[in-house]
């Protein structure tokens, strides 16, 4: 309870101070105010500031409030909005999250409130990041998407004369993968034969989304995605074998442990050989190292190749009192030169097709081609459920401990346990128990 | 003695005591009022609120009485035995490291030293520092491999020891914890240990002097039986901080690695805010409340015991 208090006192004094901020410049009491809630790493916040203030500036009388919320609290602060009624306008999300938002009534239809040439413009996998799969309605959308591939440093490659593939149809298998690895691991000068991220920490959306691929990619899930339990998905054999494989590399030392940061396969001497990172990392890679980075696809481990998608997307909130304002604001963002150019420059996965037409890293021939490919490939989104806080919740838990050392099946089928008892708590989530 | 009848006398007049009763009253109602508001209903409400499946945030699904159903569920959760066992650990650690490092600060910062002043302030920052604060610069001295800690071990030992993964290994991560903890915190203790140790009367040890006791015999007899309070009121508060630690695992662990520094406010956090269960963390608090008030309850009868 006094974390609850805490919780809402600290997003209480951040929006007293915001909106303390904002009524100096106002110009009048009237002006049509739009709550911006948002997350993202300093240049995405300076950036969010200078498009309100064109947007300000376009539109006389509207003033936008931006609300920050840091990344990996971002569902807890929200949830803290939600109970002290002071829910935002509009606000980005993490896809994933879009399911339990519109179930819990949170979010509005998207589709009226946008400029049409925008809608268009979006990707069938930005499509479906935004959908909630109950009714097939748009509920939000973003500039980007995302995936994860492998990136590998060639000086290390070439030394273990190492098959370099080319797109997904020829990744490295599991045996093949495992090999470079052992390989890697005996190089003069590499560490770590790879960097997961394992530095983002254990509390982070990274470990579900970028380690579900590898389950996929075995061929078993996070959940059931027909009956919607996890028991008899999570707690199978191949998820057991999965999760025992990157156990087996963690006890070789063949990752990069969490203590040691996020910058070992681009910091100075090349620490990690590989990388299992997410598109952004290949802006400050390609930096560092140059000509030194290949793009590679995500290791095929079983039958089927799997890569992530999903990301940060807006939306607008049931109880806005200016949703057309707050259309016109995200269709105003989405279409922002400047924004769009901070975007190419962090090297962004594009979600709109006039965006990927501006970023030729991803075209075809491009450094991160292979990631674009991936998405129309090999992309298995992660389950559109309400139930997804718990789900993973649950699966970082779980995978903390086996990454440790833990009993692989032991702590998936507690993790599974958990994801049904909370799907049993609501009810089966009505109607996503069929009723 | 003799000054006794006189206190009486104004007491055994009646209106001066019924007017008396309602001056108190008057005078404790602000302190009353704002108790009640803010922490006696706050805590019915969410006891309330324990006995229920309350969301955290409206739910299209109805919200059910569910009697002691959240208090079963946590007790059979193996989580939250480690949790309770987490925090055993580090009570059990925490006490000896920070009292006795109060307890040795407070005894040579009460000899007659120049500069004594400024010596107690400087002792004193660690606890006047916010522990955020704290966290995040010792997040970076812990790094691994090569951390300032990590690089210092290693010089000392001639690169024997280390490096040592002080938070990503589950083996350490409480330990740096509790490091990091007693270092920030011992400055509280230290000042209460001062107060107790000012307030030993100075005849006693004069007359000890003039038995001839040694300096050791003083210490043994006149300034540790003088202390015996402040040790019990020490020693239990310090263990009541231990049970609600938070800050430092939601800052630099977040309960990892391997579960093996989960405590219990952080197991409510994580079932109230992350799965959204208000009524089950709801319950935790409460087991937590009559944790924290058995422990007081400990307090009060062993003060009591030591004062006579």
């Amino acid at each position: 309870m006094e974390e609850r208090k805490l919780m809402g006192k600290r997003l209480l004094a951040t929006l007293a101070l915001t909106t303390a901020g904002f009524a100096a410049t106002a110009a009048m009491a009237e002006d049509t105010v739009v709550k911006v809630m948002h997350q993202g790493d300093p240049g995405w916040v300076e950036m969010y500031g200078k498009v309100a203030e064109r947007f300000e500036a376009a539109n006389p009388g509207v003033d936008i409030e931006l609300v920050y919320a840091p990344h990996d609290a971002y569902n807890e602060k929200f949830s803290a909005a939600v109970m002290s009624k002071d829910l935002p306008d509009v606000f980005e999300m993490d896809a994933p999250f879009l399911a339990n938002y519109v179930w819990s009534g949170y979010l509005a239809p998207i589709k009226p409130l946008i400029d049409p040439a925008v809608l268009e413009d979006m990707t069938a996998s930005n499509i479906a990041q935004g959908t909630y799969p109950i009714d097939n309605e748009l509920y939000g959308i973003g500039l980007t998407d995302s995936s994860v591939v492998l990136y590998g440093n060639r000086k290390y490659l070439e030394a273990i004369g190492a098959r370099i593939p080319t797109s997904v149809d020829d990744a490295w298998t599991r045996a093949e993968f495992e090999d470079v690895l052992e390989k890697l691991s005996k190089v003069e000068g590499v560490k770590w034969p790879i960097d997961t991220f394992r530095g983002y920490g254990i509390k982070t959306e990274w470990i579900t989304y970028a380690y579900e691929p590898i389950l996929a990619s075995f061929g078993c899930d996070l959940i059931d995605r027909t009956t919607w339990t996890s028991e008899g998905a999570l707690d199978s054999q191949p998820c057991v074998d999965a999760l025992t494989m990157m156990q087996d590399w963690a006890k070789k030392d063949w990752i990069v442990p969490m203590s040691a940061g996020t910058n070992q396969f681009f910091a100075d001497g090349n620490p990690a050989a590989l990388a299992w990172g997410g598109h952004w990392v290949y802006s400050q890679a390609a930096a560092a190292m140059g000509d030194n980075v290949v793009v590679l696809p995500l290791p095929k481990f079983g039958e089927k190749s799997a890569s992530p998608n999903g990301t940060w997307i807006w939306g607008v909130s049931t109880a806005s009192k200016h949703p057309d304002v707050a259309g016109k604001f995200i269709s105003f963002l989405l279409q922002d030169a400047d924004y769009r150019a901070y975007a190419v420059s962090q090297s962004a996965f594009p979600g709109l097709k006039s965006f990927a037409a501006q970023s030729p890293l991803y075209a075809e021939g491009g450094p991160m081609a292979i990631a674009f490919e991936q998405a129309s490939k090999s992309a298995v989104a992660r389950p559109p459920h309400p139930a997804y806080p718990t789900i993973t919740s649950a699966f970082m838990q779980a995978f903390d401990v086996i990454i440790n050392g833990g009993d692989a099946k032991t702590e998936l089928t507690k993790a599974a346990q958990k994801i049904d008892e909370d799907i049993a708590d609501n009810d089966g989530y009505p109607p996503f128990n069929g009723q | 003695m003799t000054s006794t009848p006189q206190v009486r006398k104004p007491r055994s007049g009646r209106p001066a005591a019924k007017g008396r009763v309602a001056q108190e009253l008057a005078m404790i109602a602000p302190a009353l009022i704002l108790m009640s508001l803010f922490l006696i209903l706050p805590f019915l409400l969410s006891f309330w609120t324990s006995m229920t499946n309350q969301p955290l945030v409206p739910r299209p699904t109805p919200v059910r009485f569910l009697g002691f159903g959240n208090y079963i569920r946590i007790l059979s959760d193996d989580l939250f035995w480690t949790a309770m066992w987490n925090v055993t650990r580090f009570s059990f650690w925490i006490l000896p490291v920070q009292c006795g490092l109060a307890f040795l600060t407070a005894l040579l910062l009460h000899q007659k030293l120049p500069l004594q002043n400024l010596l107690r302030g400087l002792f004193f920052l660690p606890a006047i520092t916010s522990m955020v604060v704290v966290c995040v610069i010792w997040g970076t001295l812990f790094q691994y491999p090569t951390g300032p800690f990590n690089q210092v071990l290693g010089w000392v030992s001639g690169g024997r020891l280390g490096p040592i993964d002080w938070l990503g290994d589950p083996e350490w991560a409480m330990f740096s914890l509790v490091m990091l903890s007693a270092w920030q915190a011992y400055g509280f203790q230290m000042v209460i240990y001062l107060a107790g140790l000012q307030g030993i009367p100075e005849e006693l040890y004069d007359a000890s002097r003039i038995d001839g006791a040694s300096r050791w015999r003083r210490f043994w007899h006149v300034t540790m039986p003088g202390l015996r309070p402040t040790h019990v009121f020490v020693l239990l508060i310090t263990t009541i901080q231990a049970f609600k630690l938070y800050t430092q695992v939601a800052i630099l662990t977040q309960g990892g690695p391997s579960n093996s520094t989960e405590t219990v406010v952080h197991y409510m956090v994580r079932s109230g805010f992350e799965e959204q269960k208000l009524g089950l963390a709801s319950a935790v608090s409460v087991i937590l409340f009559l944790i924290v008030l058995v422990i007081a309850l400990t307090q009060r009868q062993l003060l009591r015991r030591f004062d006579v």
